[in-house]
């Protein structure tokens, strides 16, 4: 408990502190597939503190994943994912972006639905690409009556992972209807790390714990499963949740995609551009290394952007959480 | 380009051992660069490298072209290296290079031989003196190179590339139920560097350091050669190679023993007398009582003796015939014996409730629950090495150290305390033993190993807990220079005495040796490229 207090006052720091002690490159995808210090946050971290400007082009600021590994190992507590997001808004911004942003503002003049349940589920786009596994997930978190899903958040879920500026009136007509939820569901982990600090009062959990939480889900995991965790909501939380898995690994005896730093290896190495389809991904690596050396029979994912790269990675069948509980426990 | 393997031939030529030339600076004023330090003359306590003038650099620049080599001269791959882990030494290198392969790394030297350019070779980049900083030059970042080549679990063996932090070699192992013998306690060295230094981890005096871990390694010499080279093959090489401080060859790939992994069973013995805590250590390393053994200390008031098994066997052994010999106590008494002693001296509160904080911080993060399960520990290495970054590291670490036989060791601790007690509110200190391998006598010759040390060298670090305290560059030279005084005074050696400890180096080892590596140096290095100031 006294730690989480520390943890939680304890204050951020920046670029300016980075000691060069390499553990975040350990976790890095970026790093795992370039082997170049100077795509990875620490190297841009070393060069600002000698001589490199915010004005200088930096390719560690754009193919940075946002997968957040390598906060919680940083010993110096530094807001890495803050910093980064903060260069790329001093980047100029694409078309593309400022086309979202006019989306966005157009979006903030319309008026403010009032909420259908006392809690929310914020999909993703590949969630909402997939409305069987919705579905099946929304009458696991409790049905449709008692959760509404929401969709409106895509643009903001951009907009922050571009390091774009979200104005305070956009900002506030996103999180109104979220004030009145008794709990607040989130699928992208970045998102779910920004509301975390927007409504630091409001239950607000990553799908994927939502999920594994429910018994239908774990009684149908077994020892045998690669249980693949989403990272940014893993990540975003890492202190709490990384017990939180511990005890689902000793219940149900599945391996995860954790490292021996019980930090989670993502299953796709993703930038935005490449999340954007404006350049191809290239996950293999990333796949390999998840699943290099397992014994397993089936992977389990609370993402399904991970689904779609294990499945083409590997001959075990891969399954959504949503789709593990038994059919008539949904 | 094709990877070529050289014979013994040249190895020998490099190595014969010639007759040895005046060392004094003006003997060599004209010829390639040697550190001051390394020639005869004053004692010196400290170097400050010059910066390389530059000369051919954009003909070197060329060459490296020709041959398909990236080399980023722009301020932000510069800059990302301009100081090591101690943050004491700064430098920019011209440029850096990634390494990306042994025939890469060839064709640089080759060049940087042909152009007389200086080449810092980095991994982890963990040096506390300036070692692994270029002042000009090119940098050759390692970490390019970091695959695992093969696991072979049968012969227990893996073969690395050299530039791979010992955390992703771990990685990699634990996939097939593997693990290394031992490796610093610290998850971002690299395996390369490492074997150029030594690499000591809680269970060397069980297994010696890392570096005698290596059964061979593929070398790039610095005249651009790539040569295998173990204890049968091209030994001389081997053995200048490993704990040569990068001196007489970049390491692009390592074949090491490994072995079936296991958690550990941890026992924590505590002490208030240094003496009496290494005493106990000394007496479990001789009778090989136990398969971990170390001392970490809050200043001298809390001596902490680690003890840890790998099997319950050797832990049921220790139990029956060990645990009563040791005169530490368990974490309730050692409680009992601080409360009576600061009872008694009530005006070292202050000093109390720093030991408190301490506990209070340090404790919880050696019990992780994720990494405990049925009282073992897992992933020690994840537990220590997070746990030194987080309550040790800084952005400025300063870690003199003293190496000695284990009959002198007390003393050198002791003294080494009472330096530390001058200088800083707080520090650690971390002793831990080293079993030597007679076999390898050769290679300890100017390395860390202590020139006396028979069965076991032992080794203690000496680190002030800076903390947000500013301190001059000066101060900290202070300290170090009175820690090592020490050990010269002793007879002992370093882990730290390359960079800017270099002046100790002929007053602890003496002419005859160090004159003996120099020539071997120039003979393998003419252009003294490699790793320069570092050593010569």
């Amino acid at each position: 408990m006294l730690g989480f207090f520390k943890n939680a006052f304890s204050p951020r720091r920046d670029h300016a502190d980075c000691s060069g002690c390499s553990l975040c490159l350990l976790v890095c995808p970026v790093w795992r597939q370039s082997r170049d210090i100077s795509l990875t946050p620490q190297g841009h971290f070393k060069a600002m503190q000698h001589g490199l400007s915010t004005a200088d082009p930096a390719a560690s600021v754009e193919n940075c994943t946002l997968c957040m590994a390598c906060e919680p190992v940083c010993p110096e507590n530094i807001d890495i994912t803050g910093t980064i997001l903060e260069l790329r808004r001093q980047l100029s911004a694409p078309l593309w972006l400022r086309e979202l942003q006019t989306r966005i503002a157009e979006r903030a003049a319309k008026p403010v639905a009032s909420p259908t349940a006392s809690s929310i589920l914020l999909t993703d786009q590949a969630l909402l690409a997939h409305p069987d596994t919705l579905a099946r997930a929304v009458r696991l978190l409790g049905g449709e009556g008692a959760i509404s899903t929401s969709g409106d958040c895509f643009d903001i879920s951009l907009a922050l992972e571009a390091g774009a500026t979200i104005s305070e009136q956009h900002r506030e007509r996103f999180l109104t209807p979220l004030r009145q939820m008794k709990k607040i569901i989130v699928a992208d982990g970045l998102l779910l790390r920004y509301l975390k600090q927007w409504l630091p009062y409001a239950s607000i959990i990553g799908l994927g714990e939502a999920l594994s939480g429910h018994a239908g889900v774990r009684r149908n995991l077994c020892a045998t499963d690669l249980y693949v965790i989403e990272p940014r909501a893993y990540h975003s939380d890492y202190q709490r949740l990384v017990k939180y898995y511990d005890r689902l690994r000793v219940t149900h005896g599945c391996a995860f995609n954790l490292d021996l730093q019980r930090i989670a290896i993502p299953a796709t190495a993703r930038n935005l551009s490449q999340r954007l389809g404006l350049t191809m991904p290239n996950d293999e690596g990333q796949t390999r290394w998840v699943l290099h050396g397992r014994s397993i029979n089936r992977i389990v994912v609370e993402n399904l952007e991970e689904r779609a790269a294990l499945e083409k990675a590997s001959s075990f069948p891969v399954v959504h959480l949503a789709d593990l509980a038994d059919v008539h426990e949904v | 380009m094709a990877k070529s393997i050289d014979t013994g031939t040249m190895i020998s030529e490099t190595f014969q051992r010639k007759v040895i030339e005046p060392s004094t600076p003006s003997a060599y004023s004209d010829s390639c660069h040697v550190g001051p330090d390394a020639l005869l003359g004053i004692k010196r306590q400290q170097t400050n490298p010059t910066r390389w003038n530059g000369q051919s650099w954009q003909e070197f620049a060329a060459a490296l072209r020709d041959h398909d080599i990236e080399l980023r001269e722009n301020i932000a791959a510069r800059g990302t290296f301009a100081t090591d882990a101690g943050g004491t030494a700064y430098g920019l290198p011209h440029g850096v290079v990634i390494a990306r392969s042994a025939a890469q790394v060839s064709a640089l030297l080759k060049a940087a031989q042909q152009f007389r350019v200086p080449v810092t070779v980095r991994g982890g980049g963990l040096t506390t003196e300036g070692e692994s900083v270029a002042f000009g030059g090119v940098l050759l970042d390692m970490t390019g190179m970091s695959q695992v080549l093969h696991v072979d679990t049968d012969a227990l063996t893996v073969r690395t590339e050299g530039g791979i932090f010992w955390h992703s070699l771990a990685e990699e192992l634990r996939r097939h139920g593997m693990d290394y013998l031992s490796a610093p306690l610290n998850l971002t060295s690299s395996v390369g560097g490492t074997l150029g230094v030594g690499g000591i981890d809680v269970n060397s005096p069980r297994l010696g350091c890392s570096a005698d871990q290596a059964l061979s390694v593929q070398v790039v010499t610095p005249r651009g050669n790539i040569v295998e080279c173990s204890d049968t093959q091209n030994a001389e090489l081997f053995q200048r190679v490993i704990l040569g401080y990068g001196q007489f060859g970049v390491i692009t790939e390592a074949t090491l023993k490994i072995r079936r992994y296991t958690p550990l069973r941890m026992h924590y013995f505590y002490y208030d007398s240094l003496r009496i805590a290494v005493e106990d250590m000394q007496l479990l390393n001789r009778n090989d009582a136990s398969d971990y053994s170390g001392i970490l200390t809050i200043m001298d008031c809390a001596v902490n003796l680690l003890v840890a098994f790998d099997s319950d066997e050797r832990e049921a052994a220790f139990r029956a015939n060990w645990q009563s010999h040791l005169r530490g106590h368990g974490e309730p008494g050692f409680a009992l014996c601080m409360l009576r002693r600061y009872v008694l001296r009530p005006w070292k509160l202050p000093e109390a409730w720093f030991l408190f904080q301490r506990k209070r911080e340090l404790f919880p993060e050696f019990r992780r629950s994720e990494y405990m399960r049925d009282g073992l520990m897992h992933d020690r290495t994840v537990v220590f090495s997070r746990a030194v970054w987080k309550f040790w590291g800084s952005k400025q670490m300063v870690i003199p150290d003293l190496a000695t036989s284990a009959e002198k060791f007390v003393e050198a601790v002791e003294r080494g305390n009472a330096v530390c007690r001058k200088y800083f509110p707080h520090y650690t200190l971390y002793c831990v033993g080293i079993k030597l391998r007679p076999e390898h006598k050769a290679h300890y010759e100017m390395s860390c190993i202590p020139p006396d040390a028979e069965g076991w060298a032992y080794g203690c670090e000496f680190e002030p807990m800076i903390g947000g305290q500013v301190y001059s560059r000066d101060y900290f030279q202070s300290f170090k220079n009175a820690i090592y005084d020490i050990g010269v005074d002793l007879g002992g050696s370093y882990y730290r005495f390359g960079g800017m400890m270099k002046g100790y180096i002929r007053r602890v080892f003496g002419d005859e040796v160090v004159d003996r590596h120099l020539a071997m140096k120039r003979e393998a290095d003419p252009a003294m490229i490699l790793n320069r100031d570092v050593i010569f």
